[in-house]
């Protein structure tokens, strides 16, 4: 579908020229030339503005009445004035009745320090009050959710967490009550505000008036650092903002990427992490003794796990798990096939693929975005279940729903794996496009698990089919995009954690077993040492296999039960927020892993426990920091030849992008 | 000179019968129009110079003109939500002559283009609703509303929609939010209607009394219509009169009669050896005037040019016998509780006035409280989302600026009410007697 292509105009801004996108609301265009125009309810990501607050009045030459700097689009020739006494007047009024009902608590306020409305109250506001009246009063704080307090006497109504329940969200949950001053805000029958993406609220309400209960009282603004990373609960891969106080995470922030999240989070994202820094984390190296784990020094635990490698050799079997970056997959997949010799190493839950189905499907101009499930005809949402696999992407679909028109169409590999559903879905997809040959843009939302068990390979070529089909491949907006089954599943395979490819895809002299292969060997006696990079396998397969293994090595944060029974060895491994290094996006965006958190305990970064033990086992890595192993990874995926740490910054960096960049 | 048009056959028996309607002369007019062009059919209504007559006094020819041409679903939302205090102009019309108001929908319907309509009609007019549905039973029955009505080709639904009971329903566009089934809040605007209004599709709407004339106006041919009234104020208007006078009622004059001529001539003016104060000359959300103002001809520019407005043509007469402050507080709180709360000078201004209202009477209040009060209907008028904000901020400027010395000496003796009560709870005032004296 057409995206915007606005056009540059000029238009005058308290006496100064300057230059905007025809039609950006005035309040964008103002920061342009370095005007700030003062608002509440306006929040571009919520869709249209609504004009509520009224904070944004701004003189317009040649109309008569002051206009809502946030729903006028800018013109060409515009003449806008926010310094004159009218709006000043205008702008000390609308903050002079906001106050009347806010009961001023900043001192006890969590708010207080990054509140919008003290914010705007010092820069616009009359400095003094002339209300004496009695304040409007509520109960309060009340639990809005169980993660959320509301403090409906801080409320300034400015409607954007009611917008965003009915029209981003889209759980239509959070209403407003009665009318005029006494209008508040609350679920329509007072049932707690439970949905998948509540968390946001806290974010987009400029008061303190909606308030992580997490959060609440554990800190004032002066006392945190913000620190960027990118959240890798689920393949989504959120951009986050990390609230540290004493080196510990408190908080849980977007960080607008509108090619990844477009500025919102799930609550699993928001409120998972510092639960995940708590209690019950392995925060030191542990051995089995006595048939019990128990806390040995690094020195031992390593020469224990060193000694038995070596023993075990080319009988070693190595699952990665989803969280691991592509650093510590690349490490792992050196230690195993250059130290041990052993071939035997997988990333992927359901075994692998033909290596060029994978080269097929990773081909760049298949690739979609995830900004093009927005403007798409259609997209295809084929075995998989965003809100399950990767939530944000649910919101992105709402969206283009929404505001584009977008049509969604599920389906499963059975629909695909027969021919004539195959065709019927084809044409399908094909009708959504417009009247004339141009084609229609679609994008194959795919989830890993379409190509898994025995039909796996058969319902990939299928989807490569289809993609041909609609010729996906020369169609600008259009592509397959996948959800793999684990947070960095495609970084793994890019960095050749693979039985059957090695870095960027590879080819390798030997093929080794993949993660089924590797289960069934173990159970079978076939290989005798199991290594974990924070991987958890469950099911009878696994349970047979690591009872029957003679060593299993884990790194670990948590200990399951399969690891209590059967780890011989546990390196206690770091949560996301206490790594560095790379992840891949599902899009192929290259991600950046900051440190923000400290590890606990004796707990050491992976990249530093892994170079260590292939020292031990006589493999020299030449890897002394976090930079050198991501050195490493670039120098040796051809695709990110000349990347640096630097180049990736915040916003990561697409090498199928880039390369075409380069070229040109 | 009254009863004129709309109102010439109002007290008829059974006129809200189809049977009664007809025999007046009734649909002859919508027979008329479909021998028309669409287009034949709105130059008739633009040559009329009929003015909306709902309260903002557009041009309703053109506000026809607005839509957008074509083969797009467009609809047509009669207003029936008259909540403007001292409004009730539309019940007697809805009431006495349902028909009269149906044909005329069907009649604009067709010169919009809309293919489906709404009857929007407040919650509390239950009587006046349910002879509408009767009413338009009739009128489906009769095949002048359904499809291909009288073989003309135009088609129209209708639809009667039962308000919950708000002021602000009656904003046109939160009347479309409500209509919709959502809250209703006011919209911002742009869009407006014409371009986006109900179910985003384009929409005309207009109140009962502008459509009702819609029928006669074809009758007589739009230019005869304009010859009536003042040039720039053409036609009759219906005009609710109450308050102070001793006939209140409805009543139809031709615009440009003598204000004095309705509120004494028509109405009585107010009880024997009682003077008018002063009158609000449209609904109360009009700036209010003056007995000085009464010789002013009652018509749109004429009311403007005092500084006040004709709105929906509802005049409230005010006597001396009632001070200032009991009026301003009694406007003031009516839109402080119809207030939908959306945007922040309305829902706050409106609160604070009520609060500053209830302090002058009983006697908290200072003089500086007056200057407050008038600089925060300041601050309200003109930059709100809608126009539910100033129409408080109006009137009790108006009030304020008008009736400074009543406040001031009600400030004042409320005052010395308080000070002269005793320490101890002993009703200073009940024997006449205070602890000072």
């Amino acid at each position: 579908m057409p995206r915007p292509e606005p056009k540059t105009i000029t238009f005058t801004i308290d006496g100064r020229e300057v230059q905007a996108p025809e039609n950006a609301m005035l309040v964008d265009a103002a920061k342009l030339g370095d005007v700030e125009i003062p608002v509440f309810c306006y929040e571009p990501k919520l869709g249209n503005p609504v004009g509520a607050c009224r904070m944004c009045l701004v003189e317009i030459e040649g109309i008569p009445k002051l206009q809502t700097g946030c729903s006028t689009p800018v013109k060409d020739g515009m003449v806008v004035n926010t310094e004159s006494e009218r709006v000043k007047t205008a702008q000390q009024s609308v903050v002079e009745f906001l106050l009347i009902n806010h009961p001023l608590d900043c001192p006890v306020c969590d708010k207080g320090g990054e509140c919008p409305l003290q914010d705007i109250t010092f820069g616009w506001g009359p400095g003094k009050t002339r209300f004496v009246e009695e304040k409007r009063h509520f109960v309060k704080p009340l639990e809005l959710s169980p993660e959320i307090a509301i403090d409906r006497e801080r409320c300034i109504l400015c409607y954007r967490c009611v917008r965003f329940s009915q029209e981003i969200s889209e759980d239509y949950q959070l209403v407003l009550l009665e009318r005029g001053a006494h209008s508040y805000v609350s679920t329509f029958d007072g049932h707690p505000y439970v949905a998948p993406f509540s968390g946001n609220i806290v974010e987009l309400c400029p008061v303190g008036a909606l308030t992580s209960r997490e959060y609440r009282f554990r800190a004032r603004p002066w006392d945190i650092e913000d620190a960027g990373s990118v959240c890798t609960l689920c393949p989504a891969q959120c951009n986050v903002t990390l609230t540290v106080r004493d080196e510990r995470i408190l908080r849980v922030l977007a960080r607008d990427h509108s090619e990844v999240d477009d500025g919102w989070l799930c609550d699993r994202g928001r409120f998972a992490y510092p639960r995940l820094g708590g209690e019950g984390r392995v925060t030191e190296p542990l051995l089995r003794d006595g048939g019990e784990l128990r806390p040995v020094s690094w020195e031992r635990a390593l020469e224990e796990a060193a000694t038995r490698l070596k023993r075990a050799g080319a009988a070693t079997g190595a699952i990665v798990g989803g969280g691991a970056t592509n650093e510590e997959g690349l490490l792992l997949s050196r230690i195993m096939r250059e130290g041990l010799d052993s071939p035997h190493i997988d990333s992927r839950v359901a075994g692998t693929l033909p290596l060029e189905l994978h080269r097929a499907l990773a081909e760049p101009n298949l690739q979609a975005s995830v900004s093009d499930l927005e403007f798409a005809h259609a997209v295809l949402v084929l075995d998989c279940n965003p809100i399950e696999d990767a939530a944000i992407l649910d919101l992105r679909l709402r969206k283009g729903v929404r505001r584009h028109g977008m049509k969604l169409v599920p389906a499963t590999a059975a629909d695909l794996l027969d021919e004539r559903s195959a065709q019927e879905l084809a044409a399908k997809l094909r009708a959504t496009g417009p009247a004339d040959d141009a084609g229609a843009e679609v994008v194959v939302l795919w989830g890993e698990r379409l190509t898994a068990g025995p039909d796996g390979a058969r319902a990939a070529q299928a989807l490569l089919d289809l993609a041909s089909t609609l010729n996906l491949a020369d169609t600008k907006g259009a592509g397959l995009l996948e959800i793999p089954a684990r947070a960095n599943g495609r970084g793994l395979r890019e960095a050749g954690v693979l039985p059957n490819a090695g870095p960027g895809l590879s080819a390798l002299a030997e093929d080794g077993l993949d993660a089924i292969g590797i289960a069934r060997a173990l159970g079978e006696g076939e290989l005798s040492c199991a290594y974990l990079l924070g991987a958890d396998r469950a099911g009878e397969e696994w349970e047979r296999a690591l009872e029957r293994a003679t060593t299993v090595i884990s790194h670990a944060t948590f200990l399951t039960d399969a690891l209590r029974e059967h780890a011989d060895v546990v390196f206690p491994a770091g949560a996301y927020a206490e790594k560095e290094g790379t992840i891949v996006h599902p899009d192929g965006r290259i991600q950046r892993l900051r440190q923000a958190a400290a590890h606990p305990g004796e707990c050491r970064a992976e990249w530093q426990v892994l170079a260590e033990l292939a020292r031990r086992i006589g493999l020299d890595v030449e890897i002394q920091s976090g930079a050198m192993a991501s050195q490493q990874l670039f120098d040796a995926v051809p695709r990110y030849a000349g990347l640096t740490l630097e180049e990736i910054g915040g916003r990561g960096v697409k090498p199928h992008e880039r390369e075409v960049a380069v070229a040109s | 000179m009254s009863d004129i048009l709309l109102f010439k056959d109002i007290d008829e028996p059974g006129l809200a019968t189809l049977e009664v309607y007809a025999k007046r002369g009734g649909y002859e007019s919508l027979r008329k129009a479909l021998e028309m062009t669409p287009e034949e059919v709105l130059a008739q209504l633009e040559s009329s110079g009929l003015r909306g007559r709902g309260g903002a006094g557009f041009a309703m020819g053109k506000k026809v003109s607005f839509l957008p041409k074509g083969s797009i679903d467009k609809y047509l939302v009669c207003n029936a939500d008259e909540s403007e205090p001292g409004t009730f102009k539309d019940r007697e019309l809805m009431q006495k002559s349902p028909h009269m108001l149906i044909e005329g929908i069907v009649i604009a319907s067709y010169a919009a283009g809309a293919s489906r309509s709404f009857i929007y009609i407040r919650g509390e007019y239950v009587r006046q609703a349910d002879m509408l549905d009767a009413a338009l039973a009739e009128a489906t029955q009769a095949g002048y509303i359904g499809e291909d009505i009288l073989k003309s080709g135009h088609s129209l639904s209708l639809v009667v929609h039962r308000g919950a009971g708000a002021y602000i329903c009656g904003e046109e566009t939160g009347l479309l939010d409500s209509l919709e089934g959502k809250r209703g809040n006011p919209r911002l605007k742009p869009p407006f209607p014409a371009n986006q209004g109900l179910y985003q599709g384009p929409t005309l709407i207009n109140n009962v009394e502008t459509l009702a004339t819609v029928p006669a106006i074809i009758a007589m041919g739009g230019e005869q219509y304009a010859k009536l009234g003042t040039d720039t104020s053409k036609g009759t208007k219906l005009v609710s009169v109450s308050g102070h006078v001793q006939r209140p009622g409805n009543y139809e004059i031709e615009l440009g009669t003598p204000s004095r001529e309705i509120i004494y001539g028509l109405a009585g003016g107010p009880p024997e050896g009682r003077q008018v104060k002063c009158w609000f000359p449209g609904g109360s959300s009009a700036p209010v005037l003056t007995a000085g103002d009464l010789d002013l001809p009652y018509d749109f520019d004429s009311m403007a040019k005092a500084g006040s407005m004709l709105g929906s043509g509802a005049i409230i007469v005010v006597d001396d016998s009632t001070p200032i402050l009991d009026v301003a507080l009694k406007v003031a709180k009516f839109y402080r509780h119809e207030s939908c709360g959306k945007c922040t000078p309305c829902r706050e201004g409106t609160n604070w006035t009520v609060k500053m209202l209830e302090r002058i009477d009983n006697g908290t209040a200072t003089p500086m409280d007056i200057e407050i009060m008038a600089s925060v209907q300041e601050h309200i008028i003109g930059n709100c989302l809608c126009v539910l904000g100033d129409a408080m901020a109006m009137p009790i400027g108006s009030m304020i600026a008008k009736f400074r010395d009543e406040f001031e000496t009600h400030i004042e003796q409320a005052r010395a009410r308080n000070d002269l009560a005793p320490a101890e709870p002993e009703p200073a005032l009940a024997g006449g007697v205070s602890a000072h004296a």
